[in-house]
Parts: C-alpha cells; sequence; structure tokens
C-alpha cells in the first residue's frame, strides 16, 4: 500500500467508525429522554402538489422554516388520489410517534359518510384546526333567479329539475345536500362537475343552473359572469359584506371548510402537544396570516375542547344527510369487458389466417 | 411584455426553466408536472413576476423535452410525446437520429409559436368557446379520438382496437371518474386511484423496452447510430407547412379543453397527418410528417392550456392548475380581472411562452450532437440508470411502493404486448381518455336525467359523433382497397 493510499483509507476508516458511533449516541439518547422532534415532521397531504390544500399546506411550512418554529425541516408529502382516502389511510397506518401527520379538511367526514373510507375523524388524534372557508352558491350572470329563496320555491315546485354542478362525495356536494336540508321539499338534480374551475366553467357554459365555489374561489372567478346568490355561513362574510346569508333567505343551511391536522391514534400526548404548540406559533406568524387573508380564509385557530366540539358537531350534523336519487348510468366497466372480448376473437382469427 | 425580457436574470430564469424542464422531460419517470410542484415553494420566496417566468418555462421545456427519449430510446419521457415514439424510433434505428431529433425540435418550435400567437391574439374568444363545451361535447370528443386509435402505428384494425380497449379496461378499476364510487378495487385502498398514469406509461414504455432488449435473441436488438445532422434544411420546412399549421391549430383547440389536453393533441394531429398524406403507409416507419406532427401539436397545446388560465382563470391542464395556485399564493388574483388589475403577470406569462420556446429551441439543436450520442451508452449502463429513474420516479410520485409495483408488472405486460405486436401507443391513449369519457359521459347523463338524446341533438356533438363513425368506415373501405 503507497502511503498516500494508507492515509486514505484509515482517514476512510475513522470516520466511517465516527460515524457509527454518532448514529449509536442519536439512538441511545432518543430511548432514554424522549427528545422530540428527532428528524423531520412529514406532513401527508392527500391531494396533488400545486392543489389548494397543498398550497395551504405549504404555506405553514414556509413559516415555520423561515421563522426557525422547529430544529427539523417540515417535509411535505403528497399522497394524492381518490378523493383523499388514499393519503388518509396512509397517514392512520403510520407510526404514532408524531413524525408523520395529516392535514385534511372536510373531505375526511364527507368520505366516510359517502362511503368511500372506512375510517373517519374518529380514527385519528386532532391536533388543530386552523382556518375556515366559507361556501356560497353561485348562478350564471344570466340566470333568471336573483335571490336564493326564489330559487329554492322552484326547488320545491319542481323537484329533480335544477342542475346542481358538484364533486360527488367531496364537501362541496355536502354544501349542496345542506342547503336541500334546509328548506324541506327541495329537490336538486346532481351531476358530476369536479373541482372549482371546472365549476365555473360549466356554469358559464350554462351547463349546470347552480353550483358552490369557496368564498377564495368565488372572489376569483365572479367577473367571469357569475352571481352568488347567498354564503352558507351564520354571518355575513367580510369579504362580501353585501351577500346575504342562507338563513337570512329563510333556508337553514350552514356549511363550511375547515383545514383540520391530524396524527395517528395513539400519539403521545407530549408530542401532540409539542405540534399543537408548533401550528399556534406558525399560525401567529405575519406571513400565515397574510396568505390566508388572500385565500380569503378566516384564520381560525382551535386545538383541545373545543376542538374536539367541533369535530363531534360536524359529524353530527351528517348524521341527518341522505344519499338518494341517484341517476342510473350504464356499466361501462362490463360494456368495455366485452368490447375486449370482442377484439380479442377477432385478433386471434387474424393470427390464425 | 419587450422591456421584462431585457432582464438578464429574467432571461437566466427562463434559461433555467427551460433546462431543467428539458431533462425532467428526457427523463422517463420524471415528469414536469412533479418539477413544477416541487418548484413552486421556492417561488413563494421571489418576485411574483420571476417565479411565474420560473414556472411558465419549466412547463414549455417538459413538454419538448420528452421528444429526446421518445426518438432515441422509445421510452417517452412524457406522455405527451406517446405518438412521437412511432416514427421517431424508427427513423433513429435507421439512422437517422439527427434529422428525428432535428425535425422534432423545429416542429415544437412552431406549435409553441402557432399557440403562443394564440394566446396573446385570440385568449378571450378562445375562453368563451370552450365553455360552450359541454359533457356531452367532450364525450363525442372523446369517441372520435377513441376512433382514431385504431388506425395508430403499424399494425392491423382489430390490433389496435384491442389495445385500446385494453387500455381502456385497465382504466376501470378505482374510483368512479364522476359518482366518485369504488370499483374492482378488490377491497384494497392503494387500488382506490385505479393504476395511475406516469407508472403505468413508463412500465409500458422503459420497463417494457427493457425487458424486450434483454431478452432479444443472440443480440439482434435495435441500434440507434448515426452521426447526421440535426440541422434541418429550409427546403423540408416548405414542404411541411400545411401540416405545421394544421398540427399546431389541432393542438392548440385541443389544450384550450380543460381535462383533454397534450395527448388528445398529438394523436389527433398525428392521425389528420396521416389521413391527409400522400405516403400514409409511411407512417409507424419513420415518417417525417408523423414526427412534426405529433410534436409540433404537444408544444402548441402548451399555449393552448393558458388560454382559459389566463382569460377564466379556469386551468386547461394539470400543470395550469398549479400555476393557477402559484398566483394565487403571489396575491394575484386569476381570472378575467387578472388582465387589468395585474398586465405585468399576464405579459409574463404570455412573453415566456415565446421566449422559452425560442430558449428551448437554441439549446436543443445547439446540444443535438450531445444529445444523440445518448444512444451510444452501452445497455449495462444505461438500462440501470432508467430503470432506477423509473422506480424513483413511481415512488417519489406519491411515496407509494405499490406505484412501483404497477409499474413493474406493467413493464411485463407492456414486454409481452410488443411480441404479440400489440400496439403500446393505443393502448396508452385508451388507458388515458376512458376517465375523460365516462366522466363526462355520466356527467352529462346525471345533467339530463338520464336521457342520451343530447348527444344527438347539440350540434357540436353530433358533429363528433358523425366524423368519428365516417372515420371508421371510411378506413374500412381503404383497407379493403389494399392489394
Amino acid at each position: 500500500m503507497r502511503p498516500s493510499t494508507r492515509f486514505a483509507f484509515r482517514l476512510w476508516a475513522s470516520s466511517a467508525l465516527a460515524g457509527f458511533v454518532c448514529l449509536f449516541g442519536i439512538g441511545c439518547g432518543s430511548n432514554t429522554e424522549d427528545e422530540f422532534p428527532e428528524n423531520e415532521i412529514t406532513v401527508i397531504v392527500p391531494f396533488a402538489a400545486g392543489g389548494g390544500s397543498d398550497v395551504f399546506v405549504r404555506i405553514f411550512q414556509e413559516a415555520i422554516r423561515k421563522n426557525e418554529l422547529c430544529p427539523h425541516p417540515i417535509v411535505v408529502k403528497n399522497v394524492s388520489g381518490a378523493g383523499g382516502t388514499i393519503g388518509s389511510r396512509a397517514a392512520r397506518e403510520a407510526k404514532p410517534d408524531g413524525h408523520t401527520i395529516l392535514c385534511l379538511h372536510d373531505g375526511i367526514f364527507t368520505a366516510q359518510h359517502y362511503g368511500n373510507a372506512l375510517w373517519g375523524p374518529s380514527d385519528f388524534e386532532p391536533i388543530a384546526s386552523t382556518g375556515r372557508s366559507g361556501v356560497v352558491v353561485a348562478v350564471s350572470e344570466d340566470s333568471p333567479f336573483e335571490s336564493l329563496d326564489k330559487l329554492m320555491e322552484e326547488a320545491v315546485r319542481k323537484p329533480n329539475q335544477l342542475v346542481y354542478g358538484t364533486n360527488l362525495g367531496a364537501p362541496n356536494h355536502y354544501s349542496a345536500l345542506f342547503l336541500q336540508k334546509g328548506k324541506p321539499g327541495a329537490k336538486f338534480r346532481f351531476t358530476q362537475t369536479g373541482g372549482g374551475a371546472k365549476r365555473l366553467a360549466q356554469l358559464k357554459g350554462g351547463h349546470v343552473d347552480l353550483t358552490g365555489f369557496s368564498v377564495a374561489e368565488y372572489e376569483q372567478f365572479k367577473a367571469a359572469g357569475i352571481r352568488a346568490l347567498a354564503v352558507l355561513s351564520e354571518e355575513r362574510e367580510p369579504s362580501f359584506p353585501d351577500l346575504p346569508t342562507a338563513r337570512e333567505q329563510g333556508v337553514d343551511a350552514i356549511h363550511g371548510l375547515m383545514q383540520f391536522w391530524w396524527a395517528p391514534k395513539g400519539t403521545p400526548p407530549h408530542r401532540m402537544a409539542y405540534l399543537e404548540s408548533l401550528l399556534r406559533e406558525a399560525m401567529a406568524t405575519e406571513s400565515v396570516q397574510e396568505r390566508l387573508s388572500n385565500l380569503h380564509m378566516d384564520p381560525v385557530f382551535q386545538v383541545g375542547e373545543p376542538l374536539r366540539e367541533t369535530i363531534r358537531q360536524r359529524s353530527a350534523n351528517l348524521e341527518g344527510i341522505t344519499i338518494e336519487n341517484k341517476t342510473p348510468l350504464p356499466p361501462l366497466e362490463w360494456i368495455v369487458l366485452s368490447v375486449v372480448g370482442v377484439c380479442s376473437i377477432l385478433v386471434w382469427r387474424e393470427a390464425k389466417a | 411584455m419587450i422591456e421584462l425580457f431585457t432582464d438578464p436574470l429574467i432571461l437566466g430564469l427562463v434559461l433555467l426553466g427551460t433546462i431543467l424542464g428539458i431533462t425532467v422531460g428526457a427523463v422517463p419517470g420524471l415528469t414536469g408536472t412533479m418539477l413544477i410542484a416541487l418548484s413552486l415553494p421556492l417561488t413563494f420566496s421571489m418576485e411574483p413576476v420571476a417565479g411565474l417566468v420560473l414556472l411558465v418555462a419549466m412547463y414549455v421545456g417538459a413538454v419538448s423535452g420528452g421528444l429526446i427519449s421518445a426518438t432515441l430510446l422509445r421510452m417517452p419521457g412524457t406522455p405527451a410525446a406517446v405518438m412521437t415514439t412511432l416514427d421517431g424510433y424508427p427513423m433513429a434505428t435507421s439512422g437517422r437520429p439527427g434529422r428525428a431529433l432535428g425535425l422534432g425540435v423545429g416542429a415544437s418550435l412552431f406549435g409553441g409559436l402557432i399557440s403562443w400567437l394564440a394566446l396573446w391574439q385570440l385568449s378571450e374568444p378562445m375562453a368563451d368557446w370552450s365553455t360552450k363545451l359541454g359533457p356531452f361535447e367532450l364525450f363525442s370528443l372523446v369517441v372520435l379520438a377513441l376512433a382514431l386509435l385504431a388506425g395508430v402505428g403499424d399494425s392491423t384494425r382489430a390490433r389496435g382496437l384491442l389495445a385500446g380497449s385494453l387500455g381502456v379496461l385497465v382504466a376501470m378499476p378505482g374510483m368512479h371518474p364522476a359518482t366518485g364510487e369504488l370499483r374492482w378495487t378488490l377491497g384494497m385502498t392503494s387500488m382506490n386511484e385505479g393504476f395511475r398514469l406516469i407508472p403505468v406509461l413508463i412500465g409500458m414504455f422503459a420497463i417494457g423496452k427493457i425487458l424486450e432488449d434483454l431478452t432479444g435473441k443472440g443480440g439482434e436488438v435495435e441500434k440507434v447510430s448515426g452521426k447526421d445532422s440535426a440541422w434541418i434544411p429550409f427546403g423540408v420546412w416548405k414542404k411541411q407547412l400545411g401540416n405545421l399549421f394544421r398540427s399546431s391549430g389541432i393542438g392548440t383547440l385541443i389544450g384550450v379543453l380543460p381535462g383533454v389536453g397534450a395527448n388528445i393533441g398529438s394523436l389527433a394531429a398525428y392521425m389528420a397527418a396521416k389521413r391527409a398524406s400522400s405516403k400514409p403507409e409511411e407512417f409507424g416507419k419513420g415518417s417525417e410528417e408523423g414526427i412534426v406532427a405529433s410534436e409540433s401539436a404537444n408544444n402548441a397545446t402548451v399555449g393552448g392550456a393558458l388560454i382559459p388560465l389566463i382569460a377564466l382563470g379556469v386551468p386547461g391542464s394539470v400543470i395550469g392548475a398549479v400555476l393557477l395556485g402559484a398566483l394565487i399564493v403571489h396575491g394575484l388574483q386569476p381570472g378575467p380581472l387578472l388582465f387589468r388589475q395585474n398586465p405585468e403577470a399576464v405579459h409574463a406569462i404570455i412573453g415566456t411562452v415565446l421566449v422559452a420556446n425560442v430558449m428551448m429551441f437554441l439549446v436543443m439543436l445547439g446540444c443535438a450532437r450531445w444529445i444523440a450520442k445518448l444512444s451510444l451508452i452501452p445497455k449495462k449502463i444505461l438500462f440501470p440508470l432508467v430503470a432506477g429513474c423509473c422506480i424513483w420516479g413511481a415512488y417519489a410520485l406519491n411515496g407509494l411502493w405499490f406505484d412501483v409495483v404497477v409499474m413493474l408488472a406493467f413493464g411485463v405486460l407492456g414486454w409481452r404486448m410488443e411480441t404479440a405486436k400489440l400496439p403500446l401507443a393505443a393502448f396508452v391513449i385508451g388507458f388515458v381518455l376512458a376517465p375523460v369519457a365516462e366522466e363526462n359521459l355520466c356527467a352529462g347523463l346525471m345533467a339530463s336525467g338520464g336521457s342520451y338524446l343530447p348527444l344527438l341533438t347539440r350540434p357540436i356533438s353530433l358533429c363528433f359523433l358523425i366524423t368519428a363513425a365516417v372515420l371508421l368506415l371510411w378506413k374500412k373501405k381503404g383497407s379493403a382497397n389494399k392489394p
């Protein structure tokens, strides 16, 4: 071995040894005294990167990093798909050590109610709720309906005629169901329109009669030629002081979108307390306050008993809701299966010939 | 608009975004959506205009970069480049990789410029037009696209249809695109979303291709070699002018429609070029027209997809949705007011489409000589690299090992389909279109109370359906006439 090689080897060996010692040292340390967090905290966002929920979580991530609120980084992990149920399951099955948490809005309630998830809010430890968006009901500018009560009367007089564009199974669908429930006898014809922007296109093109938007979406879309009839909040929204609530118009419907942070069941209480105070500090920063107001969100912050009460109330509200009058749809999957069968026979005969 | 791009910082950001975009576009497994979503938080601390410029440049680069791996390796780096594999790869294996790249890059620039013009001058009328198309029209459009599938590749019509319908079948498990109910998930939550596009796409093409080459008997593997120039003389472009305008127009128009995007854009332009061509038999065997049609159309969808974003605040693509998020975070209010309230942001977006397309052209043409050498890397080095990227990309998508398993399984399927001479492009496009078709048909039926009549009574929808029927029947006569 040449001296330089030997030196390199020794250097390598000693640094490797040092590395091992460090690893063990940290490992032992964490076993004896509970240092939390030991490493990065992963926030599961059950929707695609760049969407509303993703942007929301990243606002907190940025505030925590900039203000050095946590010694370890916050990592956003997008586990999207199937209305948030894939991500919420990943969080539910994560190790309950506080290093993996979930941020999911009212979709956690509706997915369980709609039957797409066997788990719901009671399968998690709620950490905090950090913001609420109001929901408005809107029609196209050239719609004959000038107010919500007129529209609801029409829905009572001619049930199943007014087409309501929703994202079936998502909180947006439930806003409409609450609306229906708030006016006995009223029935809408629901159709699938997907996310907020698609709902705007369908409303503008005259393909649906009415639909729901978050206050932020409405602010963004209103100049495109749509008109809100009511907001489903308890009081008027500060951004739209002239827009009456549904209750003022005799329709007893309250709905809104709350952002909740959840930890897997069994997360130790002191770690829950840490996460709680981390979110509280982040929430108090100027950047979070400013960005939430850009998103027209009401910066409510709830933890502990008030939070549990909110969750109980939201679950209870859903219990009175039933899903009905579904349009019969063609069994496309079986049609496709038979087409595949026919084509296989064609190809098989062709190959034989 | 011009002053903005005299700022060296902005120009540097466009260049950086374009190069990063091209890179992720070219690597199978990494996508532009991923890059843009990951870069979004970095732009939070930038000036809004600078952030937008960077993100839009990445978008343009990512759609363009896909043609590199599609041409040299037959592995489309992005879904939009699927049609480019059909002719780019045969041309590259026949000893003209430079020419195949040059055609693709030039056509991309042309498509980008046409859609930039539309974005700049026609965004309001086009955005209004796009809202006129409701669920029934979109369904009929997808039926038209599926009818086009029968003629994809150089296989027979029955094989094209079988591959396409298999793709549709594979799209069935998971959440029903319209009702949100679960179907064929075998009780597994991982299956709730069904099979995702990226694992399926890179499995079918990249892993499938690796398996195929590994099992090729006695080294009878097609090789890409040749040192021809990527500079395409002006005379060649002159001959392609009609094709370029038609394909870019189709790409722009289809890009405007929400959720339909770059895949249908390049498919429709490709098939239209095949039908208009005097040499349709060359399609699928290295046709210049095929490469030009696919690449000009997929770049044209970028400008098209930005039209409803700027004019209405409605994103025309997944990447558009991320850009929308970027606007909101920066405190800009997307929608019709954006033009009046923040004209500098609109000008930045529109200007970047132009500048990034030109930079993409210069970068890719300038590097074509080195890019073409990619295919000279020995397979024993290249394959593990590509496989590694694929596995990492599939996992990074959502951090689920399920996606990696799906990708490997579809690799085996792709390999078997290739041996059975079933066109992979038809499979992937069927897979992409199935949920769009189902969602729109069901949404239409729910709105009409279960009546199918609007499919025939709405004029645009009727037009699409008649065209689809004519295409299928016309094709039949054409093949009967063949000797």
